[in-house]
């Protein structure tokens, strides 16, 4: 950008002496350039900028979507913050993150280790981890409703077999939280295997070789070698899952419907913003709803950050000690 | 990258204002054809026989009828044309939620003003009145209708020692405490219960009463002890603690499906086109069911109705559509087509539409909800309801499914019902 300011700017001194004004001409050359790129800006306009900018218009009015709309200032965030609704759901999405990301991103680093061992069918193994993210969410979601169903569910029917009590995984709070959880565990733990796969393929291997001619065992190489030089790698799943997570919606609202289930342990933040929304037709609370979440994740992020930014300085003097 | 001038994003700017303004300029009715009124409907809500010969001509009209079968998300669908004032259908099909269109109900052509009034009489009362909004405007017209009944399992009932007859299980459950005892008899005879969860049962109360949360002056009559909407709950309460509930979810079939399949279980309070669901539900069950009155009174769940928003083309074309659609005649066409129940008289009173069923143990089921319909009561339906009746569903999961305390579970609800009350300008 600095390069061709300055390029343009000097532009007037070669061609001086020639008075038509520069603007128009380059306008005019431009056009088919703009004209070419300009499906994208429209579109990003119509269905991506717009919607934006209304949203936070119609989270300062009241609105059924087809009456009058009324503007009633902050009150939609005053109600916001002290409704015990949305602090439930935000307590849930979180708990349900937790719940789902910490397995599953280490369930993905395993896999991914043992994929890039020495392993038959190695490539068939890749295909398999990775068919459940391709898989409709809301297939399996009926899928798992029959599976962890409290009555007549698989899960349940195998406790009962081994003598154990049936856990009422759809109609308790933990319960709920924990169903939702595998659905996400099942089908992202594949894909982030698989990005740690690439991640693990793109280190060298004499740092392995290295470490097996120090004595390291497997489980050394695993935690001093891997887990190491993977974390540019780690950080990035966890920004994704993070972003996943924030906008759980699809698992909980086939599962549960949009109350989110017995005690609303199953509703999240958008599965709230979509009920408030669509269903109870209160699109200036949806909308309010919808900047809490961007607040929320703008902390996230910024927690992201720090925790990112405080360790490399940290590695950084270790590996200069070690130098 | 090339540099952007200002006077370049201005054109820009100005060029996408051309193109939204272009945008603007379109006529508020979905079809330019003048001879043409569109119908929005979904899947087997009207008869195709019917539809089919109004493609051609609506009778005595000279305009013909383009049908929308609108799939998923209907109510969003609609409300959206209305939002936009744009592609608004001439007429258009809507179920049984149409109080939602209340506080709008300027975008709603008043059928009195073509004479409605004067065929008040050919319809069931309580579901003329349901179309008729606070303000006495007459914009839903009656199709067809959900009367209830008490559907049950004759073997299960035999097993657990319970009578079988229609007449005599009507007697068992005159009441709802009877229906609680039948509950608990079942019961001792297994793993089976007589409803899914507490809340079906709330509800079944609600839609059998005359009076529910507000009355037709919007006030607010649910919380004293002694109102409808606190029986209901208290009924619901006992029926849980009685154990009589199978204390499955509310959201999802998906349990209490496989429940009447495997017969864990036995009855279910429902409308009429339950009927149909059922058939399919549980083929293995033929001949094992019978239907019953239900508790105390019977009620209406579901059923749809015709409106014919402001924006329509050609009212008068879109109100004879609506009245020869919805003839005796053809409500009975449409029962026996769809098995839509009707909402007309005559066509309750049509004796040939009475037919022995094998699924119900050659029961006469149109007869039995013909009866149901007559004694279906007037009732107003609010719009605001949902502010209340959710968190009363979510806190009655609560007490049948976690044991939750029910006097702290109803105060847990009002607070909530409370708050979102006021948020609406509608505190008591």
């Amino acid at each position: 950008m600095t390069v061709a300011l300055s390029a343009h700017r000097s532009a007037p001194l070669k061609t001086e002496g020639i008075p038509p004004s520069p603007h128009s001409k380059s306008l005019r050359s431009y056009l088919p350039l703009y004209l070419a790129i300009s499906p994208f800006y429209i579109l990003f306009a119509v269905f991506g900028l717009f919607p934006i900018g209304f949203s936070i218009y119609l989270s300062f009015h009241d609105w059924d979507g087809i009456g009058d709309m009324t503007f009633v200032g902050l009150s939609q965030y005053a109600y916001l913050v002290t409704d015990p609704i949305f602090w439930r759901s935000v307590f849930n999405t979180f708990a349900i993150f937790f719940l789902s990301t910490i397995p599953m991103l280490f369930f993905a680093l395993i896999i991914a280790f043992l994929l890039h061992s020495n392993l038959k069918f190695k490539s068939a193994y890749r295909a398999a981890f990775f068919i459940p993210n391709v898989t409709s969410m809301v297939a399996m979601a009926l899928v798992f409703g029959s599976v962890f169903s409290d009555s007549f569910g698989l899960v349940n029917s195998a406790l009962t077999a081994l003598q154990s009590v049936p856990i009422p995984w759809l109609s308790s709070e933990w319960g709920i939280k924990v169903t939702i959880a595998a659905m996400v565990i099942w089908r992202w733990t594949g894909y982030n295997a698989i990005i740690y796969l690439a991640g693990l393929q793109a280190v060298s291997t004499d740092v392995y070789e290295a470490a097996r001619i120090d004595g390291a065992n497997t489980w050394q190489i695993f935690t001093r070698v891997t887990i190491p030089l993977l974390r540019p790698v780690i950080v990035f799943t966890i920004i994704t899952s993070t972003i996943g997570g924030l906008g759980l919606f699809t698992e909980p609202q086939v599962l549960l419907g949009t109350n989110g289930g017995p005690g609303q342990s199953g509703l999240t933040i958008v599965l709230y913003q979509y009920q408030q929304a669509f269903e109870k037709l209160d699109y200036g609370y949806g909308s309010a709803l919808g900047w809490a979440l961007f607040v929320i994740a703008g902390l996230v992020a910024a927690f992201n950050w720090w925790i990112t930014k405080e360790r490399e300085p940290r590695r950084a003097k270790w590996t200069e000690g070690k130098a | 990258m090339t540099p952007v001038s200002r006077r370049t994003l201005l054109a820009g700017g100005a060029a996408m204002a051309a193109l939204g303004g272009a945008g603007c300029s379109r006529s508020t009715s979905i079809s330019r054809d003048p001879t043409e009124l569109v119908l929005w409907y979904w899947a087997r809500s009207i008869s195709e026989d019917l539809l089919e010969v109004a493609r051609t001509e609506i009778p005595e009209t000279g305009k013909h009828l383009r049908t929308d079968l609108i799939g998923g998300s209907f109510d969003t669908k609609f409300r959206t044309s209305l939002a936009g004032d744009a592609y608004i259908p001439d007429v258009t099909a809507l179920n049984s939620n149409v109080s939602i269109y209340f506080p709008n109900e300027s975008k709603f052509t008043d059928l009195n003003d073509f004479g409605a009034a004067a065929l008040k009489s050919e319809y069931l009362e309580w579901k003329w009145n349901l179309g008729t909004t606070p303000s006495g405007r007459m914009c839903f017209w009656p199709m067809d209708t959900g009367p209830t009944g008490f559907y049950f399992r004759k073997d299960i009932f035999d097993k657990a020692g319970l009578p079988t007859g229609i007449d005599d299980v009507s007697d068992a459950v005159k009441t709802w405490e009877g229906y609680i005892e039948v509950g608990k008899e079942l019961r001792k005879s297994g793993d089976i219960a007589i409803v899914d969860n507490a809340t079906r049962v709330f509800t079944a109360v609600v839609n059998s009463n005359a009076e529910r949360y507000f009355d037709a002056e919007g006030g607010q009559i649910f919380r004293e002890s002694g109102s409808a909407i606190r029986e209901a709950w208290e009924i619901a309460v006992k029926a849980s603690q009685a154990g009589v509930t199978a204390r499955l979810g509310t959201d999802t079939d998906t349990e209490s499906n496989s429940a009447y399949n495997s017969g864990n279980i036995a009855g279910r309070v429902e409308a009429v086109w339950w009927a149909a669901i059922l058939k399919d539900l549980a083929p293995d069950s033929s001949g094992a069911w019978g239907v019953a009155s239900q508790p105390v009174s019977p009620g209406n769940s579901g059923g749809s109705f015709l409106t014919i928003p402001t924006a329509t083309k050609d009212p008068q074309a879109a109100y004879d559509f609506i009245t020869w659609l919805t003839t005796a005649e053809h409500q009975a066409q449409s029962y026996t087509e769809l098995a839509l129940f009707p909402s007309s008289i005559k066509a309750l009173e049509n004796t040939t539409l009475a037919a022995k069923d094998e699924f119900f143990d050659d029961q006469d089921i149109f007869t039995f909800f013909q009866e149901s319909a007559k004694g279906v009561p007037i009732t107003f339906i609010s719009p605001w309801e949902s502010l209340i009746s959710s968190p009363l569903g979510i806190e009655l999961t609560n007490v049948d499914a976690n044991g939750k305390d029910p006097d702290q579970a109803w105060d847990d609800a009002m607070v909530i019902a409370d708050r979102q009350l006021a948020k609406k300008g509608l505190s008591s």
